[in-house]
């Protein structure tokens, strides 16, 4: 069942005389982890504002197309109404946290939503739960970490029980690590509450492997799309300028110099490692 | 960097602090009101005194005696301008009297900023944002407060980054006469500026994303609730009103200089 439809979508921010996105159409079934990369300003942030209705409504400009969101017309529902449908976390997690204390900017969104107290409370101590965070809860948001602050980020939009959650390059301002655990709790959140997963990232090397469903986007268009075992070993992508992971070039590699690998992709370390191993027992 | 550490609020524990911040608003105005009422020294005197448990309950005695001394250079001032006054006002003449009045206005003043000095010292920012939704008013008012202690601190640690940013680029704040140095500012003012407009728009994204304005009954994740101190405080504060008009209506309060003067008498 598709979630998300995306059809012909054409959008100009106002003031702006070209498109950011040109005639995009894609489909986002439920349950998915879909994964959008593309060179800096191809429109990707531009694309998820649009799942909420930020654009148009809050962005203004011209839009041409449509977008649905459980069958449902964005452009005709208010953003405080799809925030329930459609959690948005951003790139920056300072400015998204605008509470003196972590439960209380988890509580937020519910707050806003008129929600009773004991059910808040209960949402509440779900999400923080369910990120791994609840032992912070007291804290004020200038005492936690830059990737604590990111999973209470999420925390905030998941108290709000949405079925899609869409993170616009959560990890950018996080070290290696800190993103690893984030895409972990991202990771879980899918397989285990079955909500989806729409993911901004440029680095494929840390998530390409969690993804059924892979967009490349280039000057507003979507070019390349479907399974990321297909598509990363396509010759055009490298020329878009997207971040290839190093297992798969270096199965490139191997496969072009001879060696009897595994002809499927491998989108991880861990992948290529077996593959090797099962190719030397031979 | 310490400057700045000065604006991050914290979180402390005490009965005093525990106290619902509406309570001690009230007996903060309480105060101010019987120290309006009273222009004599011994009377203000006490009411100086009574505090003083407070600030040791809620174990603030640093911070509230440096504010005490930031306060002591316009009480000093207060005091002279006073007695100066009464001075030329009686033909050159000063009494005991006059500068025991002077004093009493000086103390007057020093206990309104102990009785403030000691709320803010004790109300923690997201207990005061609490009350400003819980009472009634408009919630923008308490988001902006909330906001703005939220982010003052992250502002000026911004500041502080394009500060050595533009100095490494040898930007010299320390230069010129008054007008220069105030026109040195320029290249640190213009990106924070642009910064917090960016920031504002960033914020404003994440709030809608979050059902910013879905309805007009808003809740909250917390009640804030009278507890047995409250209503001790509160008792504390009618017994201290009534006191303090009945005081005003029926006792004739003595001058401290009429009582010394009295008790020299009495010693010869
Ligand atoms: N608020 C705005 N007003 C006007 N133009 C904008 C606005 N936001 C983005 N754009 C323009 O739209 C285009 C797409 O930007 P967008 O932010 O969607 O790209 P992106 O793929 O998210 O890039 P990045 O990887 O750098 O985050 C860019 O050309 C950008 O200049
Ligand atoms: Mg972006």
């Amino acid at each position: 069942m598709a979630v998300i439809e995306v059809r012909d979508l054409v959008y100009t921010y106002p003031g702006v005389s070209k498109p950011s996105i040109d005639g995009v159409s894609l489909t986002v079934e439920k349950g998915e982890f879909v994964l959008i990369t593309g060179p800096s300003g191809c429109g990707k942030t531009s694309l998820c504002r649009t799942f909420n209705g930020l654009i148009p409504h809050f962005y203004q400009g011209e839009l041409k197309g449509q977008i649905l969101v459980a069958g449902e017309d964005v452009t005709g529902r208010q953003t405080f109404d799809m925030a329930k449908r459609v959690g948005l976390v951003f790139q920056n997690p300072e400015n998204q946290l605008f509470a003196l204390s972590v439960e209380k900017d988890v509580a937020f969104g519910l707050e806003n939503l008129g929600m009773s107290r004991d059910e808040m409370r209960k949402r509440v101590d779900w999400a923080l739960n369910l990120v791994g965070i609840y032992d912070l809860r007291e804290r004020a948001p200038h005492e936690v970490s830059g990737g604590q602050q990111q999973r209470v980020a999420i925390a905030s939009v998941l108290a709000m029980q949405p079925e899609i959650i869409v993170l616009d390059e959560p990890t950018s301002f996080l070290d290696p690590l800190s993103a690893e655990r984030i895409f972990e709790v991202i990771y879980k959140l899918n397989q285990e509450q079955g909500i989806t997963v729409i993911l901004v990232e440029h680095r494929l090397d840390l998530t390409a492997k969690y993804a059924n469903h892979l967009i490349v986007m280039d000057k507003g268009k979507i070019c390349l799309e479907g399974n990321p075992h297909d598509i990363l070993c396509n010759e055009d992508v490298g020329n878009i300028g997207v971040g290839i992971p190093k297992a798969t070039l270096l199965h490139k590699q191997l496969k072009m110099k001879g060696f009897p690998v595994n002809p499927k992709t491998p989108l991880c370390s861990d992948e290529l490692a077996a593959q090797l191993l099962e190719a030397l027992s031979k | 960097m310490s400057v700045f550490d000065g604006l991050k609020f914290r979180k402390i524990s005490s009965p005093i602090h525990n106290l619902d911040p509406r309570i001690k608003f009230i007996y903060v105005i309480a105060i101010f009101i019987c120290a309006i009422l009273f222009p004599q020294m011994l009377p203000l005197i006490i009411l100086f005194i009574i505090q003083l448990p407070f600030v040791f309950i809620a174990k603030v005695q640093k911070q509230w005696i440096r504010s005490l001394r930031g306060a002591a250079f316009l009480a000093a001032f207060i005091f002279i301008i006073n007695v100066l006054t009464t001075f030329f006002y009686n033909n050159y003449t000063l009494t005991f009297t006059n500068v025991e009045s002077a004093l009493a206005m000086t103390t007057r003043f020093i206990v309104l900023v102990e009785s403030f000095s000691l709320f803010f010292l004790t109300t923690s920012p997201d207990h005061l944002g609490l009350a400003f939704e819980q009472s009634h008013m408009p919630y923008e008012f308490a988001f902006a407060f909330t906001t703005a202690v939220r982010f003052v601190p992250v502002m000026a640690e911004e500041a502080q980054t394009i500060m050595d940013a533009q100095k490494a680029r040898g930007l010299e704040l320390e230069k010129g006469n008054i007008l220069k140095r105030i026109r040195n500012y320029i290249p640190i003012l213009i990106p924070l500026i642009v910064s917090a407009i960016r920031r504002s728009m960033e914020l404003a994204e994440a709030m809608e994303s979050r059902a910013w304005g879905a309805t007009k009954k808003r809740t909250n994740l917390y009640l804030l609730k009278l507890h047995k101190a409250d209503y001790i405080l509160i008792s504390l504060t009618i017994l201290l009103l009534i006191i303090t008009i009945y005081t005003k209506l029926y006792v004739q309060i003595p001058q401290i200089s009429e009582l010394l003067t009295s008790l020299t008498l009495f010693a010869t």
